[in-house]
């Protein structure tokens, strides 16, 4: 008998799989809802706070696979970001600037009016400037959308989750200086994160192109070879401790740069890209619990509408100087709503430092399971008004 | 609607219009960014004309009319500065070239334009799979007479033009072994090929076009996708088989080649055309789009075969007096070089080659488009 129950047990990831995947496709035809924000409702509901089904997430080994796939899309993100256009348009570059630091402002702002204390506040402001590549690219990718609306919000996304890891490191360090008292353990330990992440991902953007180049495989379609090398080198992130989406995206920025050595890569890495994400979406649903998220949904609101219209003011304040029109500069920072936390979890692994957010930071669990629904929408919302997105041909 | 009366211009004066790629700097595909673009170029003006194309990642420019190199050169240049500079702070790259090398005619879509959604309602997935970039080149022509006259003596010369412009080898994503594969989604129209062998206005008007228009087929020249059609608005014959180069540079030498071409054809030399010169037009036409500068063609009147290099160069000692008084010396010099050392088409394989990725040939392309950028 209790053997029988294991197997049952090992069912659940492949269950709640099954079921994301088919309410995200029924969700997507009938009501026009982003598939990920299905799949993130699903992965709610179904979890150990909810209805108990799926364990806790950083306790089981679907920690991994989310790992790899949030790999494969941060980089192909990475891959995506083209540096030389902040150059040649240096007003994207300050319109992100400007942007962050308004959101940084607006949020800490609203935040203290709500009673947090000055760190928490700050740290939740660091969180808030960050749009999540993640979610972004995907609705990008399901919608086949092209255009200004499009390649800002990718760009701005790419140029304020930067300034967001930063700025929250500096604020992590500052913290656990004032718990522990050592400023060396508190600025070494994020320092060497994103040093040691980030230099994988650069050593993998060199090696890879060059390894192709001697296998002679470029003229092929580059999408297995990517993808192999973006799990290999999640795991190996994921063992030393290290930050894996931070490696992905750092070898998917050198890569690119380096792009003339390489082939060509479909979208989303064509149908594992897809697979991946189902469980990936239902991971991100699956961390949230519902006691939090109902302590903090007034100040969350709160912040969330700072975020916006901090957001909104920056970016069509450099609109037209930008290039491009009023209209397309408020669609861009609607586009920019999704905020995930996960990420710059991950990003930073602050639990090993003793800090827990989700516990610290109340109104963030709140807020991400709200933008969980609303921000791919208002993501999708944007690029459709744009005109941006596909027509439909079905 | 009879076909409207052939307005009279200027002999020998030229207008170029090019189909150019937007591409994204990102990931090197097409863009659809003709919307974007479009607004930008507003601000400003344009030194020249700006118009959306049939799918939202093509734009078409265009000169005023010009009667000699240096001009219609100088335009196209301030012409590509400003594209290039719209491109830059909307991150897309400007290109010449026949065909996007890994587009997917799929993923394109079309312009918000009625005429536009009519053509691609008719004609379905040829319309997208139009997603491929020429240039015409206008030359002015006193009455519709010469017009005709003029039209049916290039038609030995269409392989050179070809040749030279060709610059789409690849084609959604595989070499395609031709020079320009471009041509072949135009022929892929009911409507294209060469127009009938009628020398007066009158008759063109009377015994084609009007029976044509009785059958319910066309309604106006712009329904004919001839390798060169008369513009009778316009008071020119428009030559449509050039891919666009990938530099401006190339543009203008193609056009005052034609200008020079021309000059040389209406002082009577060479023997009047003939219906039967057209027995051998579509293989020559297939040689010059699949071997380029290579291809054998037959001489419509000796019936000899030659190359179509030595068949340039030979012309372009021909024509040189014609060009000295046009201006065109420096034109005339571009295009023996680009005889001599090779098209487009051969530089993108050879970036192909060296830079190992499709990615890299457009990269390629949108730095040697804007070679020489102010």
């Amino acid at each position: 008998m209790p053997e029988f129950l294991t197997d049952i047990a090992e069912l659940v990831w492949p269950f709640s799989i099954a079921l994301a995947w088919v309410l995200g496709e029924l969700v997507h035809r009938i009501a026009g809802l982003p598939r990920i924000t299905v799949y993130a409702l699903t992965g709610f509901v179904l979890s150990h706070s909810q209805a108990g089904l799926l364990p806790l997430p950083g306790e089981s080994a679907a920690m991994l696979i989310a790992n790899i796939a949030f790999g494969l899309i941060l980089f192909e993100f990475g891959y995506r970001i083209n540096l030389r256009w902040l150059r040649a348009n240096p007003w994207i570059a300050a319109s992100g600037l400007v942007e962050s630091a308004a959101t940084f402002a607006a949020v800490f702002a609203a935040a203290e009016l709500f009673g947090m204390a000055a760190l928490p506040a700050m740290l939740l402001a660091a969180l808030a400037i960050a749009s999540s590549p993640a979610e972004i690219l995907r609705v990008v990718n399901e919608q086949r959308s092209s255009g200004q609306v499009t390649e800002r919000a990718l760009h701005l996304s790419a140029l304020n989750s930067i300034i967001a890891a930063f700025v929250f490191n500096i604020i992590v360090g500052l913290w656990t200086f004032q718990h522990s008292g050592s400023l060396l353990g508190a600025v070494s330990n994020s320092i060497v994160l994103l040093a040691v992440s980030g230099g994988l991902g650069v050593a993998f953007g060199f090696a890879v192109p060059g390894l192709l180049r001697r296998l002679g495989t470029l003229g092929r379609d580059a999408t297995i070879a990517f993808a192999v090398a973006v799990i290999f080198l999640c795991s190996i992130a994921q063992a030393l401790n290290m930050s894996p989406v931070l490696a992905a995206l750092a070898f998917g920025f050198v890569a690119r740069h380096r792009r003339v050595t390489l082939g060509q890569a479909q979208r989303n890495f064509g149908a594992l890209g897809d697979l991946l994400t189902v469980l990936l979406f239902v991971f991100i649903g699956a961390t949230l619990a519902w006691p939090r998220i109902a302590s903090g949904i007034g100040i969350a609101l709160a912040i969330l509408g700072a975020r916006l219209v901090a957001k909104t003011a920056a970016v069509v304040m450099f609109a037209r100087v930008s290039g491009t029109t009023w209209r397309k500069g408020l669609l861009t920072a609607v586009a920019l709503s999704p905020m995930s936390v996960l990420v710059l979890a991950m990003l930073v692994r602050t639990r090993e430092m003793g800090i827990d957010l989700m516990d610290q930071l109340a109104p963030l669990a709140a807020a991400t399971l709200f933008l969980a629904i609303a921000g791919p929408l208002l993501t999708q919302w944007a690029v459709k008004l744009a005109g941006e997105s596909a027509e439909k041909e079905e | 609607m009879p076909l409207e009366t052939f307005k009279s211009s200027r002999p020998l004066t030229l207008g170029v219009e090019l189909e150019l790629q937007l591409v994204s700097l990102s990931d090197f595909d097409l863009v659809e960014a003709s919307p974007d673009m479009l607004h930008l170029l507003e601000r400003k003006r344009f030194p020249g004309n700006v118009v959306p194309e049939i799918t939202e990642s093509m734009i078409e420019v265009s000169t005023d009319v010009h009667t000699n190199h240096g001009e219609l050169l100088s335009q196209l240049h301030r012409i590509r500065d400003s594209l290039v500079q719209a491109g830059d702070m909307l991150n897309v790259g400007v290109c010449g070239g026949g065909t996007h090398p890994f587009q997917r005619w799929s993923e394109r879509k079309i312009f918000s334009k009625p005429r536009f959604k009519q053509v691609s309602g008719l004609y379905g997935y040829l319309a997208k799979q139009f997603t491929v970039f020429g240039q015409h080149i206008h030359v002015g022509c006193a009455s519709g007479d010469d017009a005709l006259t003029l039209l049916h003596s290039l038609n030995r010369y269409i392989p050179h033009f070809i040749a030279l412009s060709a610059s789409s080898p690849y084609f959604q994503g595989s070499d395609t072994l031709f020079n320009s594969a471009r041509l072949n989604s135009v022929f892929a129209f009911p409507l294209s090929g060469r127009a009938p062998f009628l020398l007066r206005w009158e008759d063109f008007a009377r015994d084609y076009f009007e029976r044509m228009e009785d059958t319910g087929i066309v309604k106006s020249m712009k329904d004919f996708y001839w390798d060169i059609r008369p513009k009778p608005e316009y008071g020119t014959i428009e030559l449509r088989v050039c891919d666009t180069p990938l530099t401006v540079d190339r543009a203008a030498a193609l056009a005052c080649y034609l200008q020079a071409l021309c000059c040389y054809l209406m002082e009577g030399i060479e023997p009047a055309p003939a219906e039967d010169d057209y027995l051998v037009y579509n293989y020559n036409r297939f040689q010059a789009c699949r071997f380029g500068l290579d291809g054998a063609m037959v001489h419509p009147k000796r019936h000899e075969p030659v190359t179509i290099r030595d068949d340039v160069l030979a012309t372009l000692r021909l024509i040189e007096p014609y060009a000295e008084t046009l201006g065109a010396q420096a034109a005339i010099e571009h295009v023996r070089r680009a005889a001599q050392e090779g098209n487009d088409a051969s530089f993108l394989r050879r970036e192909r080659q060296g830079t190992g990725s499709p990615e890299g040939m457009v990269d390629a392309a949108i730095r040697r488009f804007r070679e020489g950028c102010a």
